[in-house]
């Protein structure tokens, strides 16, 4: 990953924290003083390193992980918002990324039974659930949405 | 990559299809905690194979479910 793609990787990243979201390549752009479609060639080639995962229809953020860019089953409370996360895994995650604790709300996938797990110093407050993985780490990146 | 109330749960869930690794909800947080702690520092770079199968290794997620390619 070359310095340009780093910066524009950090600034990402930082946009996201600062919208409580993921940001648009517009909106990158116009942070970085970038033409847009330097943004996305950028970004283009961050999703080749799987440094962040673009919409390939779109070229627009679909997962800057642990964070999503599209509603999930994963919702995630920390400093002072709510959050997508894109599976358990990156739920947890988000409270790891921000240096906060959490409240992750979801659901078992199996019951539909309403599952809320409070994160206080990194500890889950419920340690009787448990994570299923499904994929093997092999093929984590094979399809990384499905995954 | 999912949370369930028990092994029960995640039986029915997958009805057919081959299982994969299931592990207790705080040692899923310990791997989440190591693996995301500097995704949103400036100094962050990208992490290295070896660095990620090291985060695996040291909390024994370990076998060839866990081997990253």
């Amino acid at each position: 990953m070359d310095a340009g793609d780093l910066e524009l990787r950090n600034l990402t990243y930082a946009k996201v924290v600062e919208l409580g979201r993921v940001p648009a390549a517009a909106e990158v752009a116009a942070a970085a003083g970038r033409e847009h479609v330097d943004v996305i060639a950028g970004w283009r080639r961050l999703h080749h390193q799987h440094a962040l995962v673009l919409n390939a229809a779109t070229d627009e953020i679909r997962m800057a992980n642990p964070f999503s860019g599209v509603p999930t089953a994963y919702r995630v409370h920390a400093a002072g918002r709510w959050w997508y996360a894109n599976c358990a895994w990156d739920a947890f995650g988000i409270c790891a990324a921000l240096h906060v604790d959490g409240q992750i709300e979801t659901s078992c996938p199996d019951s539909g039974e309403p599952l809320s797990i409070a994160v206080r110093g990194q500890r889950p407050d419920d340690e009787h659930l448990l994570f299923h993985c499904l994929v093997p780490a092999a093929r984590w990146w094979d399809d990384i949405v499905f995954t | 990559m999912n949370l369930f109330r028990s092994e029960e749960h995640i039986a029915r869930w997958l009805g057919a299809r081959e299982p994969g690794a299931t592990i207790p909800v705080l040692k899923l947080s310990r791997l989440a905690h190591a693996w995301w702690d500097d995704r949103l520092s400036p100094k962050w770079r990208p992490h290295t194979r070896e660095q990620n199968q090291a985060v695996l290794d040291q909390l024994e997620l370990t076998g060839g479910f866990w081997r990253l390619p």
